[in-house]
Parts: C-alpha cells; structure tokens; sequence
C-alpha cells in the first residue's frame, strides 16, 4: 500500500490533479469576488420602486436562474466569436476569463434573491427606530438593516458557496482543466500514462477536504455574527 | 433625497438598456471594420473557391484571409484531444508531440508562426473553429460526411479502423459478427465508430469521449464499445487499467467498407486548406511524413500517395 503512494505513477497524477485544483480554487475565488459585490447591486436593482429597474432586474434573475449554468457557459464561450461580436483571448486564459464571467453572472443572481430575502426579512420597526432617533435612510440602511441582513444570510450563502465548490467541474465543458478533467485526463491518457480510472475518483478527496474547510469557515463565521443572541 | 434615488434609478435602467442594444449594435461594426478592410475583396472569393476539392463550396459570402488572420496574430492554435501516438506528452514532459503535433509544428514554421496547442471537448470541435478558439482540428480526425460538411478539410494523410473492444473473457462470442444487433454498444457522441455501430444494428450509448466508452465496457454497463484502432493499440491490454478488455472485430472489414481516412480540418472555406495541402505534398515529397511517421509507429497507416 505504502508503496502505490510513493510509486512515480501516484506522484504524476497528484501533480497533475494538483495543477487542475488551483485553477478549481481560482474559479471558487474569482467567482465570490465577482459574485458577492454584483449580487448586491442585482438585489437593489429588484427592489427599487422605479418599475423598469425592477422589472428588468428581475427578469435578468429569471432568465440567469431559469437556465442551466452550463448552457450559459458554452454560450458565453462560442457564441460572441462566431458572432463576431468579439474574440476572448486565445488560450487558456481565454477560457478561464469566460468561465469566471458566467459563474459571476450565474451566482450574483443566485446571491441577489437571498440578499432580498435577508434585507426585506428586517422587521419594518428597526427602520422605524432609526427614524425615531433621527438617522437618515443611508444610515438606516449601513448601521441597522445591513447589519441585521449579513447575519441572517449566513446559512442560505453558506449553501450557495458549497454548492458552488462542486459548481465548478461544470467548467470543464469548454475543456477548462479543471480537477475533474485533469482527473479523466488519465483514463484517455496523460504524461504517458493511460487507462487509469481512480485518479477521476481520486478527485473527490480535493472536492471532500476543500467544502470540509469551507464549512468550518462558515461555521465560524456565523457563530462570530451570533451577537444578538 | 427621494428624487436622487429616482434619478439614480433611471440613470442605471437606462445604462443597462444602452449596454443590450451595443451588444447588438457592434455586430455591423465590427463587421464592417474586420472582414473587408484589411483584405482585398478581390483576393478572398477566389481562394475560397479554389479550396474546395472535398468539400461544398463555401457557404459564406464574406471570406476573410483565414492565412492572414493567423500570421497576424502569430500563432496557430491547435485544437486537440489527448490522442496518443497523434497528440500526447510524454512521460514526465509537458511539451505536446505525436504525428499530428509535430506536423502541426513544423507547418506552423512554413507559415513563420509558432503552434499552440489546446485541448478541446471533442463535440464542440466545429464551435469552437467557427469561434476562432482554435484555428485548425488536427488530432486524428476521420473525414466523415459530418466533419466535410462543417469544416474545410485538407487531403486524407492517414488509414484508420473502428474496432470494437469486448472483455477479454468475452472474446470468442463476438468473433466473426457480421451483425451487433441485440447488443448495447458504447461509441464516443459524434463520431465514425458511431455511425459504424448504428449501421451494423448496434445499441448505442453515445457518451462524451472514447475513453468513457472503454469505461462502460468495463464496468459491465455496456456490452462492447467502438473506437479508433490506433488508440485501442494505446489505450487497452496488459499495463493499463483496462487489462481485462481486448479488441476483436474490425468494422470496416465488417461492413465491407474501405478503412477510414484521417483529415485536418480549418474553418469553413478558410485559404488555409490550400496552403496545408500545398505543404502536405512537399513534406511528402521529400520524405518528412514518412521519417515523422516511422517515428510513431504508423508508417503502416500514413497515407504517401
């Protein structure tokens, strides 16, 4: 057994699965990044009082939710080149930037329903409250209801953010080298090594420790932001 | 303050607004300012005609110089799967060769550009042409009537088979069919051991990759599958993880067909078909194909004619 783990087949592999988690974990991390800040913008454009604003926002987040990530990824990809609208950079940087800015879009509009929920699920009497003591709507905002928001949303963007670890293996259908590609690589063949099957199991142990950290993050998170308890 | 929050508003539907509508409106620009202007009109058709040896004439009206396009940018990206003897690394490198990278290499050279390499999903070979992700499939690609339809293909360069790969144990049943009809027949979606295996009344579970269909046959979800006989040669037997599985039938022979042929395909009506056949002859001509070919093991199959 000892032996298979220090074996130089063992060691390629993990290299190479190595190589496809980083650009997994950039994925995950440019995605959050792009997503959390957007998210909010979408979430005021669904609640603003202006009938246009909220109707397209809303019909955005229907469209984005209502259709399979992966769909808006191949589209994302393919069709502004062979529409000529533009071109993404050749390569795999070209690539990985076209991914990122589906998973972006495809999460903010996730994100922006749970940010409505947690804004509009603020009782109407904290606003009134600041009101009575005089603080303007901007302060309302920033120093009661966002405040009461964040912690409300922990649970609910917890699973998004879980979710959104797997999410990520969806990318390799415009063959972004992804864990779970760089898994299969070894079944058709990769560094001269083919036909091996456990290294696309083997993925499931980076999937298994990564959303493992990512839950205990969370988990403390939410404990920190349990203040009003 | 309320009024701010209007305004606000209105300023930003209308931004997203205007953001659509330009999406839409810098198609007919850039239109305009790609194809015609840094092309002579009168050059393009007249390639684009001359191209078409195998293929319909091109449906485009609007070619472009595809030869252009690549020795501006200064590469020729390849588009590949991982393929060996024809595309792969070998152990403990991390530079692409095989027959059809070195090829792509040194015609890359002829066109004083340097060649990249970039793995692709298998099905989506012609959005990806048509996207400009890639300019040139060259990862053993059989001429099928599908692939001649969407692509510009150069002169067949090498012979191919469809074989089908059982367990060994399994072996003496299918020995000698003429028929798989009754049996469930793994084939990668989209390709030659496809429609081998539909014309000889097989059950197809069409999955993503050759690979995947190797993978039903062991698992026992699927009784056979089909693939390309220069990669059972690499992919199956003693020292892979499917030692277990064999390949017996031919279906060309089977059919009654010629064997296959492999091809490279560019875009559409792209000049760049006349410019790799062109090379193609010479680099036969003088020996490169077979000294490359011999170097993989195919000069069996490599086509010198």
């Amino acid at each position: 057994m000892l032996d298979f783990f220090t074996s130089p087949v063992f060691q390629t592999v993990i290299a190479a699965l190595n190589s496809g988690f980083v650009k997994t974990l950039e994925l995950f991390f440019v995605t959050l990044i792009g997503a959390i800040p957007l998210g909010l913008v979408i979430a005021f454009g669904s609640m603003s009082r202006f009938f246009p604003l909220r109707w397209l926002s809303r019909t955005f987040v229907w469209v984005i939710r209502g259709t399979p990530l992966v769909l808006q990824i191949i589209a994302l990809f393919y069709v502004p080149g062979m529409k000529e609208w533009f071109y993404w950079p050749s390569g795999e940087s070209g690539r990985m930037t076209a991914v990122c800015a589906a998973f972006i879009i495809n999460y903010a509009c996730y994100f922006s329903e749970i940010y409505r929920g947690g804004i509009q699920g603020v009782p109407r009497g904290q606003q009134e409250a600041g009101l009575v003591l005089g603080m303007t709507k901007g302060q309302i905002f920033r120093h009661v209801t966002l405040l009461q928001m964040i912690k409300r949303i922990v649970p609910p963007m917890s699973n998004e953010i879980i979710t959104l670890v797997k999410d990520t293996s969806l990318a390799r259908v415009i063959a972004l080298q992804e864990v779970i590609w760089m898994g299969e690589s070894f079944m058709k063949g990769n560094s001269g090594i083919s036909g091996l099957v456990w290294p696309l199991f083997f993925t499931a142990v980076y999937y298994l420790i990564f959303s493992g950290v990512v839950t205990l993050l969370l988990a403390k998170l939410e404990k920190k932001l349990a203040y009003f308890q | 303050m309320k009024n701010a929050k209007r305004i606000a508003a209105l300023v930003l539907s209308l931004a997203l607004i205007l953001a659509l509508a330009a999406c839409g409106g810098s198609t007919g620009g850039d239109h305009d300012t790609q194809p015609p202007s840094d092309a002579p009109a009168t050059e393009t058709p007249a390639s684009g005609s001359d191209v078409s040896t195998a293929t319909p004439p091109a449906s485009d009206s609007d070619v472009e110089s595809d030869l252009a396009y690549v020795q501006d940018k200064g590469t020729l990206v390849v588009g590949i799967t991982y393929f060996d003897p024809m595309d792969y690394k070998a152990e403990g490198s991390d530079e692409w060769i095989g027959f059809d990278a070195d090829m792509a290499k040194l015609f890359a050279e002829s066109l004083g550009v340097t060649a990249e390499f970039q793995e692709i999903t298998w099905d989506y070979k012609v959005e990806e042409l048509n996207s400009k992700a890639i300019d040139v499939v060259w990862n053993g690609m059989t001429l099928n009537d599908e692939v001649m339809a969407a692509m510009g293909t150069s002169v067949p360069y090498c012979l191919n088979a469809q074989v089908l790969v059982v367990k060994a144990d399994r072996a003496a049943e299918f020995e000698g069919l003429t028929s798989l009809e009754g049996l469930t027949v793994a084939v990668e979606s989209g390709s030659a051991g496809e429609d081998a295996a539909e014309a000889l009344g097989a059950t197809t579970v069409p999955v993503q990759a050759q690979a995947n269909a190797l993978m039903e046959v062991s698992a026992g979800t699927s009784d056979a599958a089909v693939i390309d006989l220069l990669m059972a040669g690499a992919m199956i037997g003693e020292g892979t993880s499917y030692a277990d599985l064999t390949y017996t039938l031919n279906l060309n022979e089977a059919q009654g067909l010629d064997s296959e042929e492999y091809g490279v395909g560019f875009r559409m009506g792209s000049d760049l078909v006349e410019t790799f056949n062109a090379f193609w002859a010479e680099k036969v001509a003088d020996g490169t194909v077979l000294e490359v070919a011999t170097t993989y093991g195919l000069q069996e199959s490599v086509i010198l004619d």
